[in-house]
């Protein structure tokens, strides 16, 4: 019986240690298979388009596709550079900016896409992604709330300890809620807005961006403001979870690709699979993120939000830095309400 | 003292100090670097910036105050769990169930800590509806509380439950004999040769509580503390790694104050010359005392959990509550669930194999050597530093010094991380059993001609196999759980389940998270008895040669 134990614990060892091994434990074995590696910070459903868009045109098996959330991508992209393991990203597009502006990262794009708007050389969009407010019936209907209509209506007494929204700090999916405040009653104003609605927040002021729907959907709180897809694909899931497009309007943020410059190593494959992404994942893409972006796209999807509206100046990070500001004013005008 | 040149412990040293110049500090000096540099060289301007920012000395000051409230509370408790087991006479299978239940929480990764307390304790709880009502807010110092408890609980009890075994209890007798009062007794033979532990669990739980970012994520409301603000500073919406290494350099201060405190109760630690299985003394009231304080502090910490093993079976917690294996098999179609569980079982087994001999390299260095103190310094030092980094700066700090380098998206580099991440806790739990053992035994060895290898490998290590296990599997089941440093240097191709769970969290896919959790508590749970199985055998057979040991004699070999 000892024999078989001391054994059974050798062989385990063995076991683990060639599996190591022959796992490439000591070597980065990627580069030498030549598949395309892509982070991205998109969504499941956009990974699925992407990943049906690049399988239906000969690339099944040349590329490896890994998530991060938009945080963690986000410093891998500014502490690796051009050493990043990814040879394509797709990511937040002010996100691309500053790496882009830190490391001189990315390379022109090689192929056309004629966009709706003017984006720089160096990515295009994949998504446009906006922001909605969204309820959970079940908590509405059990405290007597009434139904909000716009951004504003949150700062309404009535929801103290009922509403949910993310922290412009530490999450960008606060943007679309600042940008539809600033654009509709001036920075000013917005910073009055602000303050009722996280006066009515309260403990939920949250710094991850999911955290408002998770907590809607635990019954934690009855309204929050994020993504609107996610809401969409909740109520469509039969869960009581609504959404209202508020009159301030639907804002949006983009997230491009964009193909990491390796010089020498640059794996030519993925100027490519950035191409087939754009020219046949667009379709399944605004299935679930219905803005048109490109040229000869059409609004008209059944999930197409009722005020889609665009920041009038570019989204650039000094334009976040300075909503930043008004949000952090806000948290102090707030205290004193 | 120098009755040997000890060149094998001057050798050990010098490796442990190696490894840690090349994975710890080197990488943190890159790090802080950043901190002072501005646009024109070397400046302060982001330590100005930082501090005056909104709310900074607030955070520092609420982490500061629930830090060390936790870390109290975790400590008593702890304390009070490892009385049971040790100084109480309670059935054997009891004890078993308090040994093992005490380490729970640490079995789960800490991402489900968050959600477990708000699917428990929130408005539409499982417990608020047991109860019928809230029972506390659970949003702000509370919530943070009771999260940092659980999370704190198992290292408190590891440490404290470890240096027990290692007192001599016959100490207690002849203290009664002598005619002190039970107290008098209590505390000069239990509680003053547990002085450095509990200083050092004090400390454990204070940095654990202190550099945790999911807990206050998830229930701090509007509690602000530090490692939110570091958070924000890093990897906010604006990531600015200067002005997050000024936040992490200002994270270190309280280091500073618990190096001098440790340093102070070094000298409250005891060494026996042997330890004596005796019968502990009758006291009906203590048992049942302790039982019943026992059983109630895990069945709180318990019944925080039991909603995770609900929630993956059902359709949408709370409102859809049907059975449904929907969410189990989603998790197990993914196929890249087989590659993410392989790499995660090889990273714990290699972390947990490097780690125990580096803890063990570590504490002969400082438990059994005639090195000058100074040199010992060096090591607590690192011990301390490596418990204050948060992982999310460990992990940035690597992604500045080693992209580029063939490490990088390795394995090896994941496995190192752990192994000095969670260094802090196997290090004390090694070092203090091996001081507690008698001091002569290389010296006795020598004298009857056995090398100081020899010496180490058949008297101390046998001696130390408890131990050695526990350590063993701390790190296994720490690097099955762990999160924030692993996802800045994990590849596309050497993921593991917890990036996968940070995944699944980011597309909002809770269940799945859950799902994934239990996984990862029934291989830690294998794991475990795994380990158990062999060593209980191994120990066994060391028992008897170590009984056999005063004759140390070449012929053996």
């Amino acid at each position: 019986m000892k024999n078989v134990k001391r054994h059974m614990s050798l062989l385990l060892a063995a076991a683990m240690l060639s599996a190591a091994v022959l796992t490439g434990c000591g070597s980065g074995s990627g580069a030498a298979s030549g598949e395309v590696v892509i982070y991205t910070n998109a969504d499941d459903e956009a990974m699925e388009a992407m990943k049906h868009a690049l399988d239906a045109n000969g690339y099944e098996g040349k590329y490896l596709m890994q998530s991060f959330g938009t945080s963690e991508l986000g410093g891998k992209l500014l502490a690796e550079g051009t050493n990043i393991e990814a040879d394509l990203v797709t990511m937040s597009s002010f996100y691309l900016d500053s790496a882009q502006e830190e490391n001189s990262m990315f390379k022109d794009l090689e192929f056309d896409a004629p966009t709706i708007d003017e984006y720089p050389s160096f990515y295009t969009p994949i998504t446009a992604q906006e922001g909605a407010i969204f309820v959970n019936t079940e908590m509405m209907a059990e405290n007597n709330l009434p139904m909000p209509a716009c951004l504003k209506d949150l700062t309404n007494p009535v929801y103290e300890g009922q509403i949910s929204v993310t922290d412009i700090q530490s999450s960008s999916t606060a943007w679309l809620l600042m940008q539809a405040l600033v654009s509709t009653y001036g920075e000013d104003g917005a910073e009055e807005v602000l303050a009722g609605i996280y006066k009515n927040a309260g403990p939920h002021i949250e710094s991850s961006g999911s955290a408002p729907l998770k907590k809607v959907r635990a019954g934690e709180v009855a309204i929050g403001f994020g993504l609107r897809h996610q809401a969409v694909a909740d109520k469509a899931d039969g869960l009581p979870i609504d959404y209202i497009d508020p009159t301030e309007g639907n804002f949006s943020l983009t997230e491009s690709v964009a193909v990491v410059d390796k010089g020498d190593k640059s794996n030519p494959l993925a100027m490519e699979m950035a191409e087939c992404i754009i020219k046949n994942g667009r379709e399944e893409l605004q299935q679930t993120y219905p803005l048109a972006i490109y040229e000869g796209e059409t609004n008209d999807s059944e999930n197409l939000s009722a005020y889609p509206m665009v920041f009038p100046e570019p989204l650039t990070v000094e334009l976040l830095e300075k909503h930043q500001q008004i949000s952090e004013n806000a948290k102090v005008l707030a205290e004193e309400l | 003292m120098n009755r040997r040149k000890e060149n094998e412990i001057k050798g050990i040293f010098g490796l442990v100090v190696l490894v840690f110049l090349i994975f710890l500090l080197i990488p943190l000096a890159r790090l802080f670097l950043k901190s002072f540099m501005g646009d024109t060289g070397l400046m302060l301007g982001h330590y100005a910036e930082v501090l005056t920012g909104r709310g900074f000395l607030e955070a520092f000051g609420n982490s500061l105050l629930i830090s060390s409230v936790s870390a109290v509370v975790t400590t008593v408790l702890a304390f009070i769990l490892a009385y049971a087991v040790h100084y109480c006479n309670l059935p054997g299978g009891y004890k078993g169930f308090i040994n093992r239940a005490a380490v729970a929480p640490m079995l789960l990764p800490t991402i489900t800590y968050g959600f477990a307390i708000i699917y428990s304790f929130g408005k539409q709880g499982l417990i608020t509806q047991l109860f019928g009502t809230q029972l506390f807010d659970i949003y702000g110092f509370n919530g943070l509380l009771l999260g940092y408890v659980i999370y704190t609980l198992p290292v408190s009890f590891l440490l404290l439950s470890n240096t027990m075994s290692y007192v001599d209890k016959k100490f207690s007798i002849v203290s009664r004999i002598m005619g002190d009062s039970p107290f008098a007794t209590f505390v000069g033979t239990v509680l003053r040769p547990l002085l450095g532990t509990l200083a050092a669990s004090f400390v454990q739980c204070f940095f654990l509580c202190f550099t945790d970012y999911g807990i206050p994520a998830s229930v701090g409301g509007e509690f602000e503390v530090v490692a939110t603000v570091l958070y924000n500073e890093m990897l906010g919406s604006v990531p600015n790694f200067s002005r997050g290494a000024c936040v992490a350099m200002m994270m270190l201060i309280p280091s500073v104050v618990t190096i001098a405190l440790l340093h102070y109760l070094e000298k409250y630690n005891i060494r026996y010359n042997k330890i004596s299985q005796i019968e502990i003394r009758k006291g009906a009231v203590r048992d049942a005392v302790f039982g019943v304080l026992s059983a109630l502090i895990l069945l709180c910490v318990l019944s925080v959990f039991a909603v995770i093993f609900v929630v993956p079976f059902v359709d949408e917690w709370p409102y859809r509550i049907r059975f449904t294996l929907e969410h189990v098999i989603s998790v197990f179609s993914d196929n890249s669930l087989i590659t993410v569980c392989r790499n995660s079982l090889i990273a714990a087994f290699l972390t947990a194999a490097v780690g125990s001999l580096t803890t063990y390299g570590a504490a002969l260095t400082t438990a059994r050597s005639h090195l000058p103190g100074k040199v010992k310094q060096v090591i607590e030092n690192i011990s301390l530093i490596t418990n204050t980094i948060p992982g999310m700066v460990i992990g940035i700090a690597y992604m500045l010094v080693f992209s580029g380098t063939p490490l990088q998206n390795t394995l090896f580099i994941i496995i190192i991380c752990n192994v000095i991440h969670y260094f802090s806790t196997p290090y004390l739990m090694m070092k203090s059993s091996l001081t507690k053992m008698n001091a002569s035994w290389e010296t006795t060895a020598m004298l009857m001609g056995d090398t100081w290898l020899k010496t180490i490998v058949r008297v101390v290590t046998p001696n130390a196999m408890g131990t050695i296990l526990e350590v063993f599997s701390y790190y296994f089941v720490n690097a099955m759980v762990t999160v924030s440093a692993v996802i800045f240097i994990a590849g596309a191709r050497t993921m593991v389940i917890t990036t996968k769970i940070k995944e699944l969290q980011y597309y909002t896919k809770f269940n799945e998270v859950f799902v994934l959790s239990l996984l990862i508590l029934a291989v830690n749970l294998a794991a475990k008895s795994l380990f158990h199985y062999i060593a209980t055998d191994r120990q066994k057979v060391k028992v008897k040669k170590t009984a056999r040991r005063p004759v140390v004699s070449k012929s053996i070999s």
